[in-house]
């Protein structure tokens, strides 16, 4: 039975080479949808908090280095067709070819790898780390005593809304809870709140919220750190509202505000934190996985100055590699807009910064 | 034997599965790299809030060539068609029962 073009060794639990290499590239296509649901999670969260942070995320895209990125998209893309190039040369019995594509290949992901290392070293320069908020905004220091002034009103005002916690309502608009009077209740999430946004937490826990909006109030009233994120002519002014309040504001009129909000640009340095957050661990996985890439491709090249894809039906090893290689520039495919050009770029910025990060000009300070 | 057919039906799957010719390669690629560049001028420009919208169909499009003709679905058997839909649908299922919960929360609210 002539089952294919391709001949060479079939392992003795298959049929015939048909089979064999049928069941190869299932092998791989199987480890790649596993691979997707990897990814899809972190695409998952990062969509979650897109929608609930647009501005800060725009903002924290905007920090970026898009020249680079640029760059290394046609880096990568470029890989993808010296990967499918390596395949035919092996497919043909081509062993200089092959490993002169395979070659090309490792350089290319190499290239890459070096741009990306030096990307996030402009971005630790520029203090562009989760957690690191003093260099984003330098001036951010001087203003603690002010805020500290501030808060002063909020220290009682909180003491009273705990107490009015533990009871039963709902509050319009809001998620349910059991409150007993839902105007304190409000204001006190309010609060909680403005307390977020001073000390960076992020908190939506229905539980044990009291605990960690003291916890906040103490962070910022006794350290006096992290105080970049809010101006305390800002605090002082919500504060002001939130005493004056007597009735709670409908739904309408609330969604109405975070527009005016949402309009005016504004944005919260600890949300731009967890850009951040998703910007280091979304492309640190795939620099991780463009390190396994690039350990295959080694090994495969070795293999190839060996001989061992002179066997011609070994190509289907070259071939599921590349499976794996094209996944990860797949996925490359969505994590630059998603990433790098989520905030406002130009194509004159991205020319700029590519040429500053490889020492063609120097930037400004 | 259903096992036999199993196995024959293989080997006519296979029987036209060869390495992409080259010429076909740097066609993919010109498309793809086309492609990458509509993806930065999308990002370059300011569309507001379809930006995404345009960006991740570019994306999405991208993906699907690359799939198609690198990753060779074009010449795939049927159980390899079978696990690039079943990703997609359980990504498709992951997004949607998370999502529900997570953007209908706080909706517009502080």
């Amino acid at each position: 039975m002539a089952a294919n073009t391709v001949e060479g060794p079939v392992a003795h639990h298959f049929n015939n080479m048909g089979q064999q290499l049928a069941t190869v590239r299932f092998g791989m296509w199987l480890f790649l949808v596993t691979e997707v649901l990897f990814f899809g999670g972190a695409f998952c969260a990062y969509t979650a908090y897109r929608v609930w942070y647009p501005r800060d995320f725009e903002a924290g895209s905007a920090a970026l280095n898009v020249g680079i990125a640029s760059v290394n998209t046609f880096l990568l893309l470029t890989s993808s067709l010296t990967i499918t190039l390596a395949i035919r040369s092996a497919y043909v019995g081509n062993r200089n070819g092959l490993m002169r594509n395979l070659l090309f290949t490792i350089a290319l992901a190499t290239a890459f790898l070096g741009l990306k290392a030096r990307e996030y070293q402009i971005d630790y320069e520029e203090g562009l780390m989760p957690g690191s908020y003093t260099t984003m905004k330098p001036e951010a220091a001087k203003r603690d005593a002010e805020l500290r002034d501030a808060l002063q009103p909020l220290v009682p005002m909180l003491d009273a809304a705990v107490s009015e916690q533990e009871a039963i309502a709902f509050v319009p608009g809001k998620y349910p809870r059991v409150v007993r009077d839902p105007l304190a209740f409000y204001k006190f999430e309010r609060l909680e709140h403005l307390f977020q946004k001073v000390s960076g937490r992020l908190n939506h826990a229905p539980d044990g919220f009291n605990e960690n909006v003291v916890l906040a109030l103490e962070e910022v009233h006794y350290k006096g750190e992290r105080t970049d994120r809010i101006a305390p002519s800002e605090v002082a002014a919500e504060v002001d509202a939130i005493r004056a309040l007597k009735v709670i504001p409908s739904k309408a009129e609330l969604e109405a505000e975070a527009k005016k909000k949402h309009d005016k640009g504004e944005f919260n340095p600890s949300r731009v934190q967890l850009f951040f957050m998703f910007y280091y661990s979304m492309t640190g996985l795939h620099v991780l996985h463009m390190i396994v890439g690039l350990g295959l491709l080694t090994w495969q090249l070795i293999f190839a100055r060996m001989g061992f894809f002179d066997h011609k039906s070994r190509y289907v090893y070259i071939e599921v590699m590349s499976l794996y290689w094209h996944f990860v520039d797949m996925a490359w495919m969505f994590l630059l807009p998603l990433l790098y050009l989520c905030g406002p770029h130009t194509s004159g910025q991205a020319v700029e910064q590519f040429q500053m990060a490889i020492g063609l000009t120097h930037s400004g300070h | 034997m259903s096992h036999s057919t199993h196995a024959v039906a293989h080997d006519q799957e296979s029987i036209h599965h060869e390495a992409t010719p080259n010429a076909r390669s740097f066609v993919t690629f010109a498309v793809l790299a086309g492609m990458a560049a509509l993806a930065l001028f999308i990002g370059f420009s300011d569309l507001g809030a379809m930006k995404v919208v345009a960006s991740l169909a570019v994306a999405t499009v991208q993906a699907c060539v690359l799939a198609y003709f690198f990753m060779d679905l074009r010449a795939a058997d049927k159980l390899t068609w079978l696990a690039a839909v079943s990703g997609i649908f359980w990504v498709f299922l992951m997004f949607l029962f998370i999502l529900t919960d997570f953007i209908t929360r706080h909706l517009g609210v502080l």
